[in-house]
Parts: C-alpha cells; sequence; structure tokens
C-alpha cells in the first residue's frame, strides 16, 4: 500500500440524519455531465446551456448515437451513455466544517466529501473521431463486470471445478 | 451549396460554357467564407462583357445587390454557391490534422466545379481567383477535371468578367448570411453590430472585445483558428488539447501535416503535459494501462 490517508465520503445530503424528506431534493444533472477531450484550466460556475449548444447528428456508430458540438473552435463528437445499473454518478464537494471542531483538521485540509448532485448518464466527447467502443472512456467500464466476478463468493461448484480444471493442467 | 436554377437545364449548356469562380470573405476573422461561380455560354461571354459587373470590391453594396438580382434574372446565366460555416473553417483549421485555409477553398472550388458537371453543363474553361501559387493551383484543378482548361490568376476578379459576376455573387451572398446571422448562443447582452469582420475594421474589434467569454472563447461566428483571436485568448481561461500538445515538440504541425503522428501508434512524445490531461493507468497491469484507469488516493 501506498501512504495511506483517511477520509470519508457521504452519499446523502445532511448524512447527520436530520431529515429523511431532504433525500428526495437530491440535484440530479442527468443528460447535464460532460467529459470534454480537453483540460480547461479553470473550477467554478459558466454558462454552459448558453454557449455549448450539442446537437443529435442523426448518425449511429457503433450502437451509440452520435452527437456533435463546439467548443473553442473545435468539433467534438459526442454520445450520452447511461451509469450501469447498480451504479450512480455523484458530484462531490468537500463537506462544510461549520459543526465540527478544529481540532479534527489540524491543517485544514479536510478529506470529507459530501454529495451535491447525482447522475444516471454522462456525455462523453472526442476531438476529431467519432465516438467508439474503443474508447478507452467506454472500456473503464469493462471493470465493473470484471470486479463483480472477483469479488462474488465461491461457491462449492465453483471450488470443484477450479481443482478439477487444476489437475487438468498438472 | 445552392443554387436557385437547379430544376431546369437550360439549352445553352449543352454548348461550350465558361464558367469564373470567385471567393468571398476569406479574409474576415468572423462570419463565413462563400464560394460563388457564375457560368454561361461561351456565346454569350461579349454580351456578359456589357453588364458592368466589376470586381465587387470596387462597387457600392446597392450597386452589387442590384447586380446580382440583374444576373438572376438572366436566363442565359448561371450560378452558384457554397457557404463555408465559420464553425466548419475552425473546425477544419484546429482538427489534430489541420487542414489549411487553402485547401478549404480548392476543395470548395473543385466541389462547385463537380456541382456544375453534374448539373450537365458543358463547362470548357474555367477561371479562377486565387491567392495562392497560381500554377500548382491550376495543375490541381487540371488533374482533376482533365476535359476543362483553367485559367488561374491572381485578381481574376478584375481581369475577367465572368470571375468578377461570380464575386458579386459571393460577395452579395456573404453580405445577406451575416446580415441574417443568427447566433447560436442565447446568453444575453449578445448584438449583431460586428461590423465587416475585417480584423482591422473598429467595430470588429469592439465586438470582439464585447463578446469574449472566459470560459468559451467567443460565440461560434467567430474564426477561432484565426491570428486575430490569439491576444485575446491571453487573459481566458487556459484550454489545453492533445492535439496541440503534439505541436509544441514539434511532432506535427505545418510541413509534416500528413505525417502519422507517433501517438497514433501509442507512443506519447510528451508524457508529462498529456498526464496533467487525463490519468494514465501508468504502472498498473495491461488491463487497467490501457483503459487508463488509475488508483486515486488523494483528490
Amino acid at each position: 500500500m501506498e501512504q495511506g490517508t483517511q477520509g470519508s465520503v457521504v452519499l446523502r445530503r445532511n448524512g447527520n440524519g436530520e431529515s429523511q424528506g431532504e433525500e428526495e431534493k437530491v440535484v440530479d444533472l442527468s443528460g447535464q455531465v460532460h467529459l470534454l477531450p480537453c483540460s480547461i484550466k479553470f473550477n467554478g460556475p459558466s454558462s454552459v446551456s448558453q454557449y455549448f449548444k450539442p446537437k443529435s447528428t442523426g448518425i449511429e456508430s457503433e450502437g451509440l448515437r452520435t452527437q456533435e458540438a463546439y467548443f473553442r473552435g473545435r468539433k467534438l463528437q459526442g454520445a450520452s451513455i447511461p451509469i450501469p445499473d447498480g451504479y450512480s454518478g455523484f458530484v462531490l464537494g468537500k463537506k462544510s466544517l461549520g459543526k465540527r471542531k478544529a481540532s479534527d483538521n489540524s491543517d485544514g485540509s479536510s478529506n470529507c466529501w459530501e454529495m451535491n448532485a447525482k447522475y444516471k448518464s454522462i456525455t462523453y466527447w472526442n476531438h476529431d473521431s467519432l465516438p467508439s467502443q474503443d474508447d478507452a472512456f467506454l472500456r473503464c467500464f469493462h471493470w465493473l463486470s470484471v470486479a463483480k466476478s472477483m469479488h462474488e463468493p465461491a461457491t462449492p461448484g465453483d471450488l470443484v471445478s477450479a481443482s478439477a480444471a487444476l489437475e487438468k493442467m498438472n | 451549396m445552392g443554387s436557385e436554377r437547379e430544376a431546369a437545364i437550360p439549352e445553352w449548356a449543352s454548348e461550350p460554357c465558361i464558367m469564373g469562380i470567385d471567393e468571398a470573405g476569406r479574409g474576415p476573422v468572423l462570419g463565413p467564407m462563400v464560394y460563388g461561380c457564375l457560368y454561361c455560354a461561351r456565346s454569350y461571354q461579349n454580351t456578359l462583357s456589357s453588364l458592368n459587373f466589376a470586381d465587387s470590391k470596387t462597387l457600392k453594396e446597392e450597386k452589387r445587390e442590384e447586380l446580382f438580382e440583374n444576373l438572376k434574372a438572366d436566363e442565359s446565366i448561371g450560378w452558384a454557391v457554397d457557404v463555408i460555416d465559420p464553425r466548419e473553417l475552425s473546425a477544419k483549421m484546429l482538427k489534430k490534422r489541420k487542414i489549411n485555409l487553402n485547401e478549404i477553398s480548392h476543395d470548395s472550388a473543385m466541389g462547385l466545379v463537380t456541382k456544375v458537371l453534374n448539373m450537365g453543363v458543358l463547362l470548357t474553361e474555367v477561371y479562377v481567383d486565387t491567392v495562392g501559387d497560381a500554377e500548382k493551383y491550376r495543375a490541381k484543378l487540371s488533374d482533376r477535371f482533365p476535359a476543362v482548361k483553367f485559367v488561374v490568376a491572381k485578381k481574376a476578379d478584375s481581369l475577367y468578367p465572368v470571375v468578377s459576376g461570380a464575386s458579386i455573387v459571393a460577395k452579395v451572398t456573404r453580405d445577406r448570411a451575416l446580415r441574417e446571422w443568427v447566433l447560436e448562443e442565447t446568453a444575453e447582452n449578445l448584438h449583431k453590430d460586428f461590423g465587416s469582420g475585417y480584423p482591422g475594421d473598429p467595430n470588429t474589434k469592439a465586438w470582439l472585445e464585447h463578446h469574449k467569454h472566459f470560459i468559451f472563447g467567443f460565440p461560434s461566428l467567430v474564426r477561432f483558428s484565426w491570428g486575430t483571436c490569439t491576444p485575446y485568448f491571453k487573459d481566458i481561461a487556459e484550454v489545453l488539447w492533445e492535439s496541440d500538445e503534439m505541436d509544441e515538440d514539434g511532432s506535427s504541425t505545418a510541413n509534416g501535416k500528413r505525417q502519422m503522428k507517433l501517438s497514433s501508434f501509442g507512443v506519447t512524445t510528451s508524457k508529462r503535459k498529456i498526464e496533467e490531461i487525463e490519468s494514465s493507468g501508468k504502472g498498473r497491469c495491461k488491463f487497467f494501462l490501457a483503459r487508463k484507469l488509475e488508483q486515486v488516493t488523494q483528490f
């Protein structure tokens, strides 16, 4: 292990359990989260919907319904991807430290996060190429099924077939 | 690309025909670039000379509009235009494999020749105005259309009436397109007093200054690839693109634009910079490396 760090992520607004009803008011950003093929050296709000105007192209590429948009003079081609079942996208923010004692974060850099919004789809964009199943972003999702198989408890049947396979190899 | 006379092919089109091609809006930092062509039977050439199409730039706007309406009504003349959207110009010039303005211009002119030939017009001579090397351009055109004789010249719009006519078609179309332009951006405080669009025009300068946006740069009416924009980009948020990173260390750019990039072979030459942009999965097993998945412990 590398140097360990402690932190927490609270995936519920008002995670301290004040009122259950608040949970329904979680901001849903589905369809408004964009992953661009560039690095914008700025963090903060901007008038995205007034300037960034994705349009559906009507072209389907490898089962993906493609869109196009322009950013800083470049043509982007993208596709909207649903977050796989059982998963969700979250926008996290550093937890406000109001109620905590100063002694909890002596260096001032808390590693406690809370959810500000969630999303069930994300639009990723390529510069100059049609979205494809070979794009690194889509291939990332392969990890989810690999992780699932790896972490599933082994059944007695699995063990029998595994040892049978081992014997064959020997 | 459009023309109002596509349906019926006039009888004279089967006679040997001449055509002129000219452009409008090559220099401006905003708006579309328009290629226009005008064609007629060679036997109509003398009449054409009497129609007073001088080079469109020397005419007043109202006079150009009037001449355009006249030539549209003239049944012995055909015309067509190709309007190249500023978004398309910027996008092509900022592609990973950059397409320069001359190449875009040549493609547009050749598109017009193809279109008119496909309509069934017997083109024998085509006169083309050019900014770049005339002889190279002529060779390129002749190679593509061996049956047509091309005359390529600088300032052809003031030498050949058929090119002067084409310049009116192009210039009037560009002016109208700008006048009727609907800004795609829906932010408040945007207006359309952008002047001529030429970089030296005080109205254009003022418009650019007023429409500069910290994140998005400019409305998409502006040609982002123009050098005119560069000074404005100094005060706005920096944006890094993988294609630009490659330019900095000289593995692509101008003369090498047809070369395959190292990145096409999975070799990254400016590692440090690329890593700033995206995660790399560096040092992990192949599965993660190929998917650029890395473990983040501190964020």
